[in-house]
């Protein structure tokens, strides 16, 4: 089963998208903010880092450069409710952009299209 | 200029972070672009210089290795711009913001930078070495790279073609678009009806920033050397618009100098060139002046038995006694007591040359004193024994070395 990181600091969209990633045939470990999240790639292995920007103690633009120092092979994908991010260099490390959405199709597509890329993830496989 | 409102678009990104090994043992406790050079000035000042000159006054130099020299003299001579009018000349160290990580090559320090390239978001970033000795308007390459509609214009010059396969070398159509790049090949191609000459990248390119940011991130995910000669240039010569741009001076007679004095005997020769009778490389050119740091001191003063002096540097604060100084670069401060000679030397601050002893094809570093009587550079075997001796007979007195 894939293993997805959701960077997340808000608790009620941390529990909706972790559900809806499980219910999609995901794995899901979280973390509240980007200083967790670069401390949880200590210990786990994650195929996958659906990472929210605007966050306490460690942002996420922050922390996607360590993340990428930690695995640089590790895909990353924005999560954020503010799209002028996209604008942002530090934010083009990153693998995709996808603003937030009440609607998590786009972020669900999104994961299997760069999973589906970076070979982790067969055309034809499930989640 | 077509394209270009004012300097200000541009950001000036020099790298000077390099170990400079090669040179050792004159980078033992300094960066190579802190090395001095003919006498005044360190070889970061070339490339100082013509950024100011060409009207380019947003400068970063990232710096990593021994730069406490090298963030001194640009802290100490550099510091002549109005930070209030956007101008600045920043050295900015390794910040390890994505963790306890050097740069790991040329490419690296920039995606390690990508923070600097957003807080400034420049139209064109210019990438420059800090390590060598020319002088050239960037202005004229910035507008052929407009002129284009390039993604990434490099800076090439003619070397011979033995000296290339230590060089980046493009092949470019007649458009001057590059074609094939190669990095320190061992058969490096010529240029068509030019059988002894390659086209070789002076290290110094022009990239649009976007480009220049999606590139970087690109080679920071995948295993690489991080290296815009290696990695970069040779990838993007198949997915962009990537340009030569033929290298000319500002000043006609200097229009082929560019040296990279990446070695002992290159540095050394790259003095000498500039004690020639008519240099391709003119200091004395109010034009293009080289800008640089020099501590207050009096002028040099030749004494009642001083001998010949003849092309040669002098520097300010020099006490001259001796017989004979001929082709040769004294930095401030330095004493040549009486009968000593001095040929084909380069001579750095605080050195004391006794009496009577001679030198002959010899740097001596900072803060040494030649005892009276000694001799350097007559005897190959002898002088191994003691310094460096270079295969081109050059020999290296280190810095601090008691005699």
């Amino acid at each position: 089963m894939i293993k997805v990181l959701v960077v997340e600091d808000d608790p009620h969209q941390r529990v909706l998208f972790s559900e809806e990633l499980v219910a999609a045939g995901y794995e899901v470990i979280t973390a509240t903010n980007g200083k967790e999240a670069v401390e949880r790639l200590g210990k786990e292995t994650p195929s996958i880092v659906v990472l929210d920007l605007r966050m306490p103690v460690m942002d996420g633009l922050d922390a996607l450069g360590r993340i990428l120092a930690q695995r640089n092979d590790l895909p990353v994908i924005i999560h954020t409710a503010y799209g002028s991010y996209r604008d942002n260099f530090q934010s083009w490390s990153a693998d995709a952009f996808v603003t937030k959405s009440s609607d998590l199709s786009e972020l669900k597509s999104t994961l299997r299209r760069i999973l589906v890329e970076r070979g982790i993830l067969k055309e034809t496989e499930k989640a | 200029m077509s394209g270009i409102h004012s300097g200000s678009e541009i950001l000036v990104i020099v790298l000077a972070g390099g170990q400079g090994e090669r040179l050792y043992p004159l980078t033992r406790d300094r960066a190579k672009p802190a090395v001095p050079f003919a006498g005044s000035f360190r070889i970061i000042d070339f490339t100082l210089s013509n950024c100011v000159n060409s009207g380019l006054r947003k400068i970063y130099v990232l710096t990593q290795y021994k730069s406490l020299s090298l963030d001194r003299h640009i802290m100490v001579g550099w510091q002549f711009l109005h930070y209030d009018l956007g101008e600045f000349i920043q050295t900015l160290p390794a910040q390890q913001r994505l963790g306890q990580v050097w740069y790991k090559g040329t490419a690296d320090a920039i995606f390690q930078n990508i923070y600097t390239l957003e807080h400034e978001k420049p139209a064109w970033v210019l990438i420059l070495a800090g390590d060598h000795i020319y002088k050239m308007d960037y202005r004229e390459m910035i507008a052929a790279h407009i002129k284009h509609g390039a993604d990434l214009t490099v800076g090439c010059v003619p070397v011979k073609a033995a000296q290339a396969r230590q060089l980046g070398v493009a092949e470019i159509a007649a458009n001057s678009q590059i074609r094939a790049f190669h990095e320190k090949s061992p058969n490096p191609p010529t240029i068509p009806g030019q059988p002894d000459y390659c086209l070789a990248s002076m290290g110094i390119y022009v990239f649009n920033t976007e480009i220049l940011v999606r590139r970087v991130v690109e080679d920071a995910k995948r295993k690489t050397a991080h290296d815009f000669g290696r990695n970069i240039i040779p990838a993007m010569v198949s997915s962009d618009r990537v340009f030569a741009f033929h290298f000319r001076s500002p000043a006609p007679e200097c229009n082929t100098y560019w040296r990279d004095v990446g070695t002992i005997d290159a540095y050394w020769e790259s003095n000498m060139d500039i004690l020639s009778p008519n240099p391709q490389l003119n200091l004395y050119d109010e034009h293009w002046r080289v800008h640089t740091y020099q501590e207050q001191r009096p002028p040099a003063f030749f004494g009642p038995g001083c001998g010949e002096t003849r092309e040669s540097f002098i520097g300010s604060g020099c006490v001259i006694r001796g017989r004979r100084i001929i082709r040769s670069v004294l930095s401030p401060n330095v004493v040549v007591e009486e009968g000593a000679e001095v040929e084909d030397s380069i001579i750095f601050e605080h050195v004391t040359i006794g009496r009577r002893a001679k030198l002959r094809k010899v740097i001596v570093d900072k803060n040494v004193t030649i005892p009276a009587g000694t001799q350097i550079g007559f005897d190959r075997d002898k002088d191994s024994s003691l310094f460096t001796v270079t295969d081109g007979g050059v020999t290296v007195v280190p810095k601090d070395t008691i005699l």
